[in-house]
């Protein structure tokens, strides 16, 4: 039972990752030959792939009896997951696959990390310590994997802004234009930022629990919050002063660069508490 | 004289009510933090100034607070009604003709089943109206700068007003919360623990469930309450919380001191020692191998306050040692040793109270926004103009007003008395 369970897992996991990188490729040609059929495939195997890693986290939490927070191919799985399903949502309701081109490539170099860096030693369930039993992380997991790919989102919008924001030439005029790409980056950071400082202060609530410290200005705490903080200004700098389109479009691309240095950079350049993620 | 030191007074709540200021000591923050984290020993987060940019932060966080809340206030509870045509947003608008009766019924009775509320004036026959939903929405950012300070505040307190410690004892032994070691502040309690029970509880399948300590509280040597707690189910007592942080082994002892027999719970490495009454002999256990077939322990005797020990020697299970001919020691094996965090921390209710306002402050900042029509009867031209205020949104409103104002047409064109 069990073993069936980890082969469909495997299974999954292969399954995420091709139908993820042909997508990719998908949306590339679509957006170079403006071939409408690339577009319509490359959607399908997003959909396919985002199902295949619906199943592999559903196989993992049944496998390992706890949400999928112990380890740093956990971690990418989910990850992945938040970046595609935010994708998709935005694909449907803005009608803006030129996206695509940009949001695939993180998701195929954050599963190239797995492929590469990682031997199935490394993404065997572990066993947790208690202190990661907690309901409260469960809720810090979910939100996290939506904030962190809604983020990925508005840095592919923020990319795509900037090479908007030049003598339009070549495929670059299929890109909607600059205003409404600001727009939609500031929706989307609109919907990230309260899920970051949810994902924060359900840590917090954690930690409490688990050492009645809700904060102890670890490396990754640390970071999490220098990353609220560029999106925070990101919100008021747009607000205030005009800094709408291009500015805005730079600090969308830092905050998300923020984002991967709290998930990875701490976890293998930084010691604390959260190295037992690693 | 005055005049000067309105002056100053002035560009100080100038400087505090710019939200640049804001952003700059934001970023400034930032910067430190994680300039903190690549220079771990820095001691930063601590720091006098470092808590001092928090401070103009929460001072830039108020005046900007108070300055802005007449502002939303009016804009949710006393929003003015357009004067005339002219002041009906012209960005986002739609002119709807036709007679005023019927039209100004249409118009209210579409607004309301939309769920707005609406405010109007028919004064000297000319009809204005301020349609508003979602209005507390006006409140999110407010509401988002006050909790922050309310967090900081919670943070402070705690920091000023409570304690942190650690406890590790034995089964069986009393300690009185006096005797804990601290790391920060001052207790002023003066119940004891007792240590019933603890357990390393492993499951059928070989992985860690939880460690587990059950303990007494005791008031003047009564037992007032027992409870068991483990890692992520922590037990609190009169504000002092007790967190299951660690568990070790520790080494059993029965000490023969001129005949009198007593019990020594040491733990590894150092972490406590064992002095027997009316000598100046200090006993540790220096390392151990816990292996269940084959428990040693390498002790060491120290004397008086000699660098160096006295003594350095191995017992087994069962052995006896004769220790400087003061007393002998017979090592009787692993007791567990529990391993508490204790803690007070009086702020941490505000904390959390800053916590889940800052979110309802983004809730409402993001998830609610507050939308306001306004519109004037111009008698002249015999229509209805309507504006919408654009607020953060911009693409979607002409077009939710016109989805609006097709809906409000479908509704005058009905014809009366059918409904
Ligand atoms: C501590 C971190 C801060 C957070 C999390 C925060 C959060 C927010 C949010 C969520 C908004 C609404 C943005 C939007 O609707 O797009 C906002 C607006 C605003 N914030 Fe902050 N803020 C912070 C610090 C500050 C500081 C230090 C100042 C300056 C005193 C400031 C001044 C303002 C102003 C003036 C607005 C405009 C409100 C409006 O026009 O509706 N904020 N802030």
């Amino acid at each position: 039972m069990n073993e069936a369970l980890k082969n469909g897992e495997v299974f999954s996991l292969y399954g995420l990752v091709l139908s993820y990188f042909f997508s990719m490729l998908g949306y590339w040609v679509w957006l170079a030959l403006k071939k409408e059929w690339f577009g319509r495939l490359a959607t399908v195997l997003a959909i396919l792939g985002l199902t295949a890693n619906t199943v592999a986290i559903i196989l993992r939490t049944i496998i390992a009896q706890r949400p999928p927070l112990s380890n740093a191919y956990e971690f990418i799985l989910t990850f992945c997951w938040g970046i595609v399903a935010v994708y998709l949502f935005t694909e449907f309701k803005y009608k803006l696959k030129a996206l695509g081109s940009f949001v695939f490539p993180i998701v195929i170099l954050l599963l190239g990390f797995v492929i590469l860096k990682m031997g199935p030693q490394d993404r065997v369930a572990q066993a947790i310590p208690p202190a990661l039993k907690s309901q409260w992380l469960t809720i810090h997991v979910l939100t996290a994997m939506l904030a962190y790919g809604a983020f990925a989102i508005s840095f592919g919008l923020g990319i795509m802004y900037l090479l908007k924001d030049r003598p339009n030439k070549g495929i670059i005029v299929r890109f909607p234009s600059t205003l409404v790409l600001d727009e939609i980056a500031y929706k989307v950071v609109g919907f990230a930022f309260p899920m970051l400082t949810l994902v924060i202060l359900t840590g917090a609530v954690w930690a409490n629990y688990a050492w009645g410290t809700y904060w102890s200005w670890d490396p990754k705490e640390t970071w999490s919050l220098i990353t609220w903080i560029i999106y925070a200004g990101y919100l008021h700098a747009r607000l205030m002063y005009g800094w709408q389109g291009k500015r805005a479009a730079w600090l969308a691309v830092l905050g998300f660069l923020a984002v991967l240095f709290t998930f990875f950079g701490v976890n293998y350049f930084l010691p604390g508490l959260h190295s037992y993620a690693s | 004289m005055p005049h000067s030191d309105e002056g100053i007074i002035d560009k100080l709540w100038n400087l505090f009510s710019s939200m640049k200021t804001g952003l700059f000591l934001l970023g400034v923050i930032a910067v430190s933090a994680g300039v903190g984290t690549l220079i771990p020993q820095a001691h930063l987060y601590t720091s006098v100034w470092f808590e001092f940019l928090l401070g103009l932060l929460c001072i830039n966080l108020v005046v900007c607070s108070v300055q802005r809340f007449g502002g939303v206030y009016q804009k949710t509870f006393k929003p003015s009604l357009p004067a005339n045509a002219a002041e009906v947003p012209a960005k986002i608008q739609v002119q709807l003709s036709g007679e005023k009766q019927g039209l100004q019924a249409s118009i209210l009775k579409v607004l309301r089943q939309h769920g707005y509320r609406i405010t109007q004036n028919a004064d000297s026959g000319a009809w204005r109206f301020l349609a508003q939903k979602k209005r507390w929405g006006n409140w999110g950012s407010f509401i988002t700068h006050i909790a922050f300070v309310i967090l900081i505040a919670g943070a402070l307190l705690g920091s000023i007003a409570g304690f942190k410690g650690f406890l590790s004892a034995g089964i069986g032994s009393t300690v009185p919360i006096q005797k804990i070691n601290l790391t920060k502040g001052q207790i002023s309690e003066n119940f004891a623990i007792k240590i019933n029970a603890a357990e390393d509880r492993i499951l059928p399948n070989g992985e860690r469930d939880n460690w587990y300590t059950d303990l007494s509280v005791l008031e003047n040597g009564q037992e007032v309450v027992r409870r068991t707690l483990s890692v992520n189910h922590p037990f609190s007592y009169h504000g002092v919380t007790f967190y299951q942080a660690q568990f070790s082994q520790g080494a059993k002892f029965d000490v023969d001191y001129k005949g009198q027999h007593m019990p020594a719970v040491l733990q590894n490495r150092g972490e406590n020692y064992f002095q027997a009454p009316g000598t100046d002999l200090y006993l540790i256990v220096a390392a151990m191998k816990t292996d269940p077939q084959d428990l040693i322990v390498l002790y060491q005797v120290y004397k008086g306050n000699a660098p160096e020990p006295v003594k350095t020697a191995q017992l087994k299970m069962g052995e006896t040692a004769n220790i400087e001919n003061a007393y002998t020691l017979k090592f009787e094996g692993l007791v567990p040793i529990t391993g508490l965090q204790v803690k007070k921390d009086p702020g941490v209710g505000i904390v959390w109270l800053g916590s889940f306002l800052l979110l309802l402050g983004l809730l409402l900042s993001f998830y609610w926004r507050p939308l306001m029509l306004t519109g004037v009867w111009d008698e002249e031209q015999s229509l209805v103009v309507i504006g919408a205020a654009a607020g953060k949104r911009s693409s979607k409103a002409q077009e939710d007003l016109n989805s609006l104002s097709l809906t409000i047409k479908a509704e005058y064109a009905l014809p009366k008395g059918e409904e």
